[in-house]
């Protein structure tokens, strides 16, 4: 009992090891201003600064990726809730079959890695619809199927809490129409999961470096990658600042996860 | 009459959906699927041609690292999930191992890239602070971008992986499961042998698949970590079809991802009916 | 060799709680004994405790005659069934079926006919190819129960095994686990919360609170001479209602002129409670005379009883009436007259 306990102990250290220490190297590397090699416990805590971080906070080019990747992040959480939420509210209204299409066509994208995706996406419309290529909007279609997978098992998760039918039943027996209610009963009683399906999508779309980089489109992670000639420190500094913002929207996602369950 | 065509405008709500899935997706299959069964000028399909030649060794390569980092990555996956399981009664662990597992799941991309260059790299801290202690990783012939650098590299999000895969399943064995076998006379080694192993044998096959799908679909991570250089085969595919170039050779291109798609179809497939076992088992 | 169990004086407790305390009783060959209390009264402690899942503090418990204390559970012989789900879904009933006696290295063809009896014993010979998500709750249960019997068992340790199944199936399977246990004859302790089915399948109950016996005898004896106010409460139906001591075995109701006798008790004077069942309260109409004067406010009709609620005139108190003839004379409104069956009264403190 004792030494299993221990054991148990030991396990999660190492492996906490591991995950923390990549995380520090590139935070030291990003914030402190001396080569690895001249490291000594003498200067350990000695010239610590933001200040190649702020640079890079300040290049056009940044704010540029930045404000382009905000942009298709939330267009992808609009579209992801609008193409949703009533078809998988419908699905539940009506047979457990069409439920179970719509399951099993959410999990496809998990099937079609990004790279067959992005390159079949850029074979189909490359003559037949230009503007899905040269656009950075095009994108938002592509994110929307990369996180589909997750934002469907979330919104699953919110609608299989709820009894929609009931819901439904009432609120069109108060002589609401279909689409009032989705907009007006449905969606309200499903906030949380819709918070949470949008956090995903937000984190999808933040960390996504294979379709944006195939279409030649300047998001922040495709910034990140040429960048980092130029200001290693500031990239690094940037890329502590990805996983930081990423890893507050699964703590939202998880939190209000929670709540969907609760 | 006016109910099947209402029932009939009822079906159009899906429309949207379908239409969405099968433009974006079905569509972008399909036209690589076309492109890989095009024979053109030359005398074998590019399918063929893809598996044979320069690129059968793309396909072991990622194979290769797709299995051993899934391999690693279960192993050690499992054991943390073990021990938070274990570990139960401490307070704020398992929120915390899990929590963080989900966040390092999804990490990937450039950033984790960054931190393993900052940490393994030729320059790293880690490569320091390891020969402080006579640990010479570069001495051994350790690269961050070799294959064995980028195996390290992806154990960083296969472990937490399949920990989130095995803690629900774990959490599904139960007590009185121990119980009626040890009362039936099974001994501890006996239980864990003959009823818990079983068990979750469904949930640790089928998170082991799905290490491998997730690693062998990675791009990114090892993009950024070897510039480009790199033989894995969606990089390999970058080559032929990126942006606007055409090498002349595109279907080739084209028959890789396709091979893609069809080995992740199949891992994908197999993660799915095993966890349908597990689920029916755990209830 | 007897096959019996006796728990000596067991305690147990957890951190504060004490779960069991002096718990004494024996369980003969062939008897089948109900552990029966609310939840946390330690009734599933001492089963666990002689299963082995639990250590107790002090005390002994022994099976067949000798200590088994300081055995583990897997050598204890003991035949547990669980609540529910305890069978092993990777396998199928038949293999479940097996386990005890694979892990013990009996010979296949021993095997093999040990489960046809067993199959047989529980009437499920049709089903032992099934996984056990294709059987139904009750049918899992009695393949549960095989299962604990294929070891052959010096004792059968029953933990709420109903509890989990739908009211008809739990009374089909309660017979059929009697049924079992008076053919195979093995000493069983049954634990339950539900004095119903207590009182339907033991030989003898034992009515526990706090991690203490209350009471252990016969069904009969427990619902018609509880020997303390809690088993009264909780076994069976019963009026619980606030009276005054006038005089040593002389009470009134609060609040009402009238006084009677009842039996000799601890409770000499003072305010008091006063337990007695429906049935043992005789119900007339109102020109009966000098009984509890009051009026019928609502009667329920359970087929073979009729039961009424007797509002008693001038106070607030509500009677429980029950009775299989004379009831069923009476609706809401009528008036009517109550005697005591003092003889059946208990008076108690709280």
């Amino acid at each position: 009992m004792k030494i299993s306990r221990l054991s148990a102990w030991f396990t999660i250290g190492i492996v906490a090891v591991f995950y923390i220490v990549p995380m520090l190297a590139m935070a030291r590397f990003a914030f402190q201003r001396v080569p690895v090699i001249k490291l000594s416990w003498g200067n350990v805590f000695q010239k610590w600064t933001l200040q190649p971080l702020v640079d890079s906070f300040g290049a056009t080019e940044f704010q540029r990726a930045a404000s382009l990747s905000v942009t298709l992040a939330i267009a992808t959480a609009l579209v992801t809730i609008v193409l949703l939420l009533p078809t998988m509210a419908f699905a539940h209204l009506s047979s457990p079959r069409t439920r179970r299409f719509i399951e099993i066509s959410a999990v496809l994208p998990f099937v079609v890695p990004a790279i067959a995706l992005v390159v079949g996406f850029a074979g189909t419309f490359r003559d037949t619809l230009p503007i899905l290529i040269r656009s950075s909007f095009g994108l938002v279609p592509l994110y929307v199927i990369t996180a589909l997978p997750f934002t469907h098992r979330t919104l699953e998760n919110g609608l299989a809490a709820l009894d929609i039918r009931t819901l439904v039943n009432a609120s069109r027996s108060l002589g609401a129409s279909w689409w009032r209610t989705i907009a007006f009963v449905i969606a309200p009683n499903m906030r949380a999961s819709i918070a949470t399906a949008s956090f995903l999508a937000f984190t999808v779309v933040l960390g996504e470096f294979t379709i944006a980089s195939l279409l030649l489109k300047n998001t922040l992670p495709l910034y990140l990658s040429y960048s980092q000639g130029s200001n290693p420190q500031g990239t690094f500094g940037l890329g502590i600042v990805l996983v930081v913002i990423s890893t507050v929207f699964v703590a939202m996602s998880n939190r209000f996860g929670k709540k969907v369950r609760s | 009459m006016a109910g099947s065509s209402k029932r009939r405008a009822r079906h159009l709500v899906f429309l949207p959906y379908v239409a969405f899935l099968t433009i974006f997706l079905g569509c972008p299959g399909l036209y690589v699927f076309r492109s890989a069964f095009a024979t053109g000028t030359a005398e074998r399909s590019p399918m063929i041609e893809a598996v044979i030649g320069q690129f059968r060794g793309s396909f072991v390569f990622s194979l290769q690292l797709s299995f051993i980092s899934a391999s690693i990555g279960a192993v050690i996956g499992a054991l943390v999930a073990v021990a938070v399981v274990r570990l139960d009664t401490v307070r704020g662990l398992r929120n915390t191992v899990v929590g963080y597992s989900a966040v390092a799941a999804n990490m990937g991309g450039i950033p984790l890239a960054f931190a393993f260059l900052a940490a393994f790299g030729m320059q790293g801290l880690a490569t320091r602070l390891l020969r402080e202690i006579n640990i010479d990783i570069v001495g051994w012939g350790f690269r961050i971008s070799d294959f064995w650098g980028i195996v390290l590299v992806y154990l960083y999000f296969q472990i937490p992986l399949m920990t989130l895969v095995l803690v629900p399943a774990l959490d599904g064995l139960r007590r009185t499961w121990a119980e009626a076998a040890q009362s039936l006379g099974a001994s501890s080694a006996q239980y864990w042998r003959l009823v818990a192993l079983p068990i979750l044998t469904p949930a640790l096959l089928g998170g082991f698949l799905l290490l491998v799908a997730n690693a062998f679909a990675a791009y990114a991570t090892a993009f950024a970590l070897s510039s480009g250089g790199s033989r894995l085969v969606p990089v390999q595919i970058r080559f032929f079809l990126q942006g606007d170039t055409i090498t002349g050779k595109t279907n080739l291109g084209y028959a890789l991802a396709a091979w893609m798609v069809i080995i992740t179809g199949v891992l994908v497939t197999g993660f799915q009916l095993l966890m349908r076992r597990a689920e029916r088992w755990r209830r | 060799m007897t096959r019996n169990i006796e728990f000596r004086d067991v305690a147990k407790s957890f951190g504060a709680v004490n779960a069991l305390v002096d718990f004494a009783i024996r369980v003969d060959e062939g008897e089948l004994v109900t552990l029966l209390g609310p939840s946390g009264c330690g009734k599933s402690t001492a089963l666990r405790v002689a299963a082995g899942f639990e250590i107790c503090d002090s005390g002994d418990v022994l099976i067949g005659g000798t200590s088994v204390v300081a055995l583990p559970a897997s050598k204890r012989g003991t035949g547990m069934v669980f609540q529910n789900y305890s069978l092993f879904p990777h396998l199928t009933v038949h293999e479940n079926l097996e386990f005890g006696m694979k892990v013990r290295k009996m010979s296949r063809s021993q095997r093999t006919a040990r489960v046809g009896e067993l199959l047989d014993l529980v009437r499920l010979a049709g089903l032992a190819e099934r996984y056990p998500h294709q059987i139904s709750g009750g049918q899992q249960q009695r393949v549960a129960l095989a299962r604990a019997l294929a070891i052959e068992p010096q004792v059968l340790l029953l933990d709420e095994p109903l509890s989990a199944l739908d009211a008809t199936v739990r009374v089909e399977v309660r017979e059929e686990i009697r049924r079992i246990q008076r053919t195979s004859g093995i000493a069983t302790v049954f634990v339950t919360h539900d004095q119903e089915e207590a009182l339907a399948i033991s030989d003898r109950i034992c009515v526990m609170c706090d991690g203490r016996v209350e009471q252990i005898a016969t069904p009969h004896v427990v619902y018609r001479s509880p020997a303390t106010p809690f088993v009264a409460r909780f076994v069976g139906k019963v009026n619980d209602l606030a009276v005054e001591m006038t005089a040593p075995s002389r009470v009134r109701l609060r609040g009402h002129a009238l006084e009677f006798a009842v039996p000799p008790s601890e409770v000499q004077s003072g305010e008091a409670r006063l337990l007695i069942r429906p049935e043992d309260i005789c119900v007339a109409g109102s020109a009966g005379g000098d009984g509890l004067q009051g009026r019928v406010d609502g009667v329920q009709f359970g087929g073979a009883t009729t039961s009424l609620d007797v509002a008693i005139a001038g106070t607030n108190h509500v009677v429980r009436v029950s009775d299989s003839t004379r009831a069923m004379q009476f609706g809401i409104g009528d008036a009517v007259s109550l005697r005591f069956d003092t003889e059946r009264v208990l008076l108690t403190r709280e």
